[in-house]
């Protein structure tokens, strides 16, 4: 019987290997999971497949491809093989979010008070002022706690040497942590074998974090502050997500018209009239979120929120025009934000950047575009993008003539290299896939991570978009104790 | 509970019960044909007719088909989905209904839900002619099991309350119309000479209804093998103990609100309250007697619009909580999935989330 990680062989200067080290071993803490892969037979493994893909279909754990026969909802492909990272690392990772994450929160205080950074020319004000993320209209609000960024999952990577990088910050409404629980849950069913020699530090009281801090930042001091979570509605790809939280938290799932503002403040319609609401855990972007303030045409928001949040009477989280922060041209700007706040050097570095909008870097762009990735600065979730050496020349024209017409909208980074992790690419072959982390922070009183994160994986062979909408899956991600 | 998730739970219920009772009217539909084959053939409109008349919405039947067939109608009322009351159409918005609230009901109520819409989308019109009986018992069957599934893994609080309203409601209407439209086509026949309908062929008719209620073998135990009208009449009308008679639903629906209200007899707490009470009173009291006299079609059109306007008022008073008093004169225009005009009642699409 051929063994699972005999076929197995990483070997590559251009990308760091999770399980496999330059010499060719297991990395110590690879090796007892290994152990176990290659005991399983191929009908173990399909056995199991079995149980955990039951167990998604049955969960209705599934997310919408846009495009495609007017959004089919597809099951997120998972692979059993769970990435595994060792405390030593985590620690770093940890207090490099944390850094990270209190240091941007400085930032958008500082931006929507004094706006100090921008008078000490430490980033271009224009740079700022000009993102279409950035809300003139809040400048002088200050949310409870001082805090903006309530919720964070921000895309890290590592380099060849295994460094971990930040990809990208998504201080918006990042998504995924409903799969980081489910992925947990499935692989305990299918493989509580694996779980005997490890100790995994569990993520499953997720939920009961993100509702303690929620309640922490209600506007005024209660013993029970009513929390609600706000979706766009069924047909928003994220939807079961939004539900998943709702009932794990044991709030309410609301929609826009759940929703009405009575004298600047925010109450719910129920069958017993109308009752108030004290934090909104909104997953509806900033410009749909009050047809009153943003787009007018929105039916998914709750026409008059704006207001009761700036009167202080409800408190939104994440906050209106956190966006600012994460937007990709401003990301090249981090380390310097860090230096300024908090005195500090970055314990996790950016992807080298260049940025369209800078003459110099503008030339180097266009000169290299067959060995950048080139993204627009607004746009996630995989689109809008060039990957250079995979690109034909026509799309390489198309693309220079898109950043040449606005600038200040694109950024290049070098053709990253993801790291890879034995992944599953049929039902009994595995074979070197790209990965990512995204760690969910949460950041109330404290700040806290979740031991983990969704490890998103590029299943389709040699690609480097993890994205769920373009062929990307998730893993299991276990942070062990030493 | 928020009005739109009670909204959503009403309607889901509302649509499966719809579903259910049109399968059973095509079900004994084809039963009939089979004994009257001899009789009359199969495809004689007037066995299809009336299927459109209380199920649907004549006019619309026909700007679609040239004949009222076994063919067109049943591929009008199970498959059509520009027909709002076909089988499909049912499932489909007691579907979109349970998904907009399935952080609320048991796993089990969306996975039975589910299983039934995607077993209707993998059946072909054909399948349906060459063997409707199991067809139709496949829809019967999921219903039951939807229901039993609800009773016992939903708690039984204020969500279940308007899950049962939502279901007795339907069901109370869609008994009215069966009876109405039937006793209609068995008395203006032109070629009737007694007050009440008789003759094998009614008779059979009347099984038929009997057969489509479920209630051929329940009727039997009370009045033995004494089939006709007068009694069925009685039966499927005024029968306290028959979950398909009307006043059953009227009477189930009514503790349904009461659960959600606290009133009880005598004791009113909103307009709902008021009106199914109103009517629970006047079916206790009813006779069959007093119905004939009445007029049979007079009498369940008045329940027909006593339903429609029980179920306005459940809107105004649940639903719709905050919405502005609406004037009298605008409402059917302000809520035209009430069912005032007669027609039958539907979500309104103006709920419906656009994206």
């Amino acid at each position: 019987m051929t063994r699972l990680f005999d076929q197995y062989h990483p070997q590559s200067d251009r990308f760091f290997d999770e399980v496999i080290s330059h010499e060719s071993a297991p990395r110590p803490h690879y090796g007892i999971m290994m152990q176990r892969f290659n005991q399983f037979s191929a009908a173990d493994i399909r056995a199991r497949r079995e149980l955990v893909n039951i167990f998604f279909r049955n969960q209705g754990i599934t997310f919408t491809v846009y495009g495609v026969d007017e959004g089919i909802e597809r099951i997120f492909p998972f692979d059993l093989i769970p990435r595994i990272i060792p405390a030593s690392e985590w620690e770093g990772i940890e207090r490099g979010l944390i850094q990270r994450i209190t240091a941007l929160n400085l930032f958008l205080a500082d931006l929507y008070q004094d706006q100090k950074i921008l008078r000490d020319k430490i980033i271009p004000a224009e740079l700022v002022l000009g993102s279409k993320h950035f809300r003139r209209e809040f400048v002088g609000v200050r949310p409870p706690l001082g805090v903006y960024i309530h919720v964070t999952g921000s895309d890290l990577i590592r380099d060849a040497e295994g460094r971990y990088l930040v990809l990208e910050d998504n201080l918006r409404t990042p998504s995924g942590v409903s799969y980081m629980l489910q992925n947990r849950i499935a692989m305990k069913r299918a493989f509580p074998v694996l779980f005997d020699r490890y100790t995994v530090r569990p993520v499953e009281n997720y939920p009961q974090q993100l509702l303690r801090t929620l309640q922490e930042i209600s506007p005024t001091p209660k013993l029970d502050p009513k929390v609600v979570v706000l979706t766009p509605g069924i047909y928003n790809s994220a939807y079961f997500e939004h539900s998943f939280l709702a009932r794990q938290m044991g709030v309410q799932l609301t929609e826009g018209r759940d929703l009405v503002v009575n004298n600047n403040k925010v109450y719910t319609r129920t069958t017993r009239g109308l009752k108030i609401v004290d934090v909104i855990y909104r997953r509806v972007d900033d410009e749909f979120i009050d047809p009153l303030v943003f787009r007018p045409d929105s039916v998914l928001g709750v026409a008059g929120l704006i207001n009761a949040y700036r009167k202080g009477n409800v408190t939104l989280a994440n906050a209106i025009g956190t966006g600012v922060a994460d937007d990709k041209v401003i990301y090249s700007f981090v380390p310097q934000i860090i230096k300024y706040y908090l005195g500090e050097d970055p314990v996790l570095d950016n992807v080298e950047t260049w940025l369209a909008g800078n003459p110099k870097h503008l030339k180097y762009i266009l000169e290299n575009l067959d060995k950048l990735v080139v993204k627009a600065a607004n746009e996630s979730g995989g689109y809008g993008m060039l990957v250079g050496p995979e690109s034909t020349p026509e799309q390489r024209e198309r693309f220079a003539e898109k950043i040449v017409e606005n600038p200040r909208n694109y950024i290049a980074q070098p053709t990253i290299s993801l790291s890879r992790h034995p992944s599953f690419f049929n039902e009994t072959e595995i074979a070197p896939c790209h990965i990512d982390l995204r760690p969910y922070v949460l950041n109330g009183k404290s700040i806290s991570i979740v031991p983990g994160g969704l490890t998103r994986v590029a299943l389709r062979r040699g690609s480097l978009v993890v994205n769920s909408s373009q062929g990307g899956g998730s893993k299991d991600t276990w942070v062990i104790d030493n | 509970m928020l009005s739109r998730v009670a909204e959503s739970l009403f309607w889901m219920s509302r649509y499966f019960e719809r579903a259910e009772n049109t399968a059973r009217f095509l079900d004994v539909n084809f039963n009939l044909l089979l004994d009257l084959d001899s009789i009359t053939p199969v495809d004689h409109p007037n066995y299809w007719k009336p299927l459109i008349m209380v199920m649907a919405d004549p006019e619309h039947f026909n700007s679609l088909y040239p004949e009222y067939d076994a063919h067109s109608v049943t591929d009008y009322l199970v498959f059509n989905r520009g027909n709002s009351n076909s089988i499909l159409s049912s499932i489909s918005m007691a579907r979109e209904n349970a998904r907009s609230v399935i952080e609320s009901i048991s796993s089990e109520m969306w996975e039975q839900l589910n299983n039934l819409y995607h077993f209707l989308q993998s059946v072909s019109p054909q399948q349906v002619h060459s063997d409707p009986y199991t067809f139709y018992k496949e829809i019967k069957n999921a219903s039951h099991l939807f229901q039993g599934i609800t009773d016992n893994t939903f708690s039984h609080n204020e969500g279940w309350a308007f899950v049962q309203i939502g279901k007795y409601l339907e069901r109370a209407d869609n008994s009215a119309r069966l009876i109405d439209v039937k006793y209609h086509m068995l008395t203006t026949s032109p070629a009737r000479h007694s007050d009440l309908v008789s003759g094998s062929v009614d008779i059979i008719q009347w099984m038929a209804v009997l057969k489509s209620c479920s209630a051929l073998e329940a009727f039997r135990k009370v009045y033995l093998s004494k089939i006709d009208p007068e009694n069925i009449l009685d039966f499927l009308i005024l029968d306290r103990s028959f979950p398909r008679s009307i006043t059953f639903s009227i009477c189930a629906a009514q503790e349904a609100l009461w659960r959600i209200s606290g009133s009880s007899s005598h004791r009113y707490a909103n307009n709902v309250d008021r009106l199914i009470g109103k009517m629970e009173a006047e079916m206790s009291y009813a006779t069959v007697e007093e119905i004939l006299q009445q007029g049979v079609r007079p009498f369940l059109e008045e329940i027909e619009q006593g339903l429609a306007r029980i179920g306005e008022q459940l809107h105004l008073l649940y639903f719709a909580y905050h919405t502005p008093k609406i004037e009298p004169a605008d409402i059917s225009e302000a809520l035209p999935f009430t069912g005032l005009d007669g027609r039958r009642a539907n979500w309104s699409q103006s709920q419906q989330q656009q994206q």
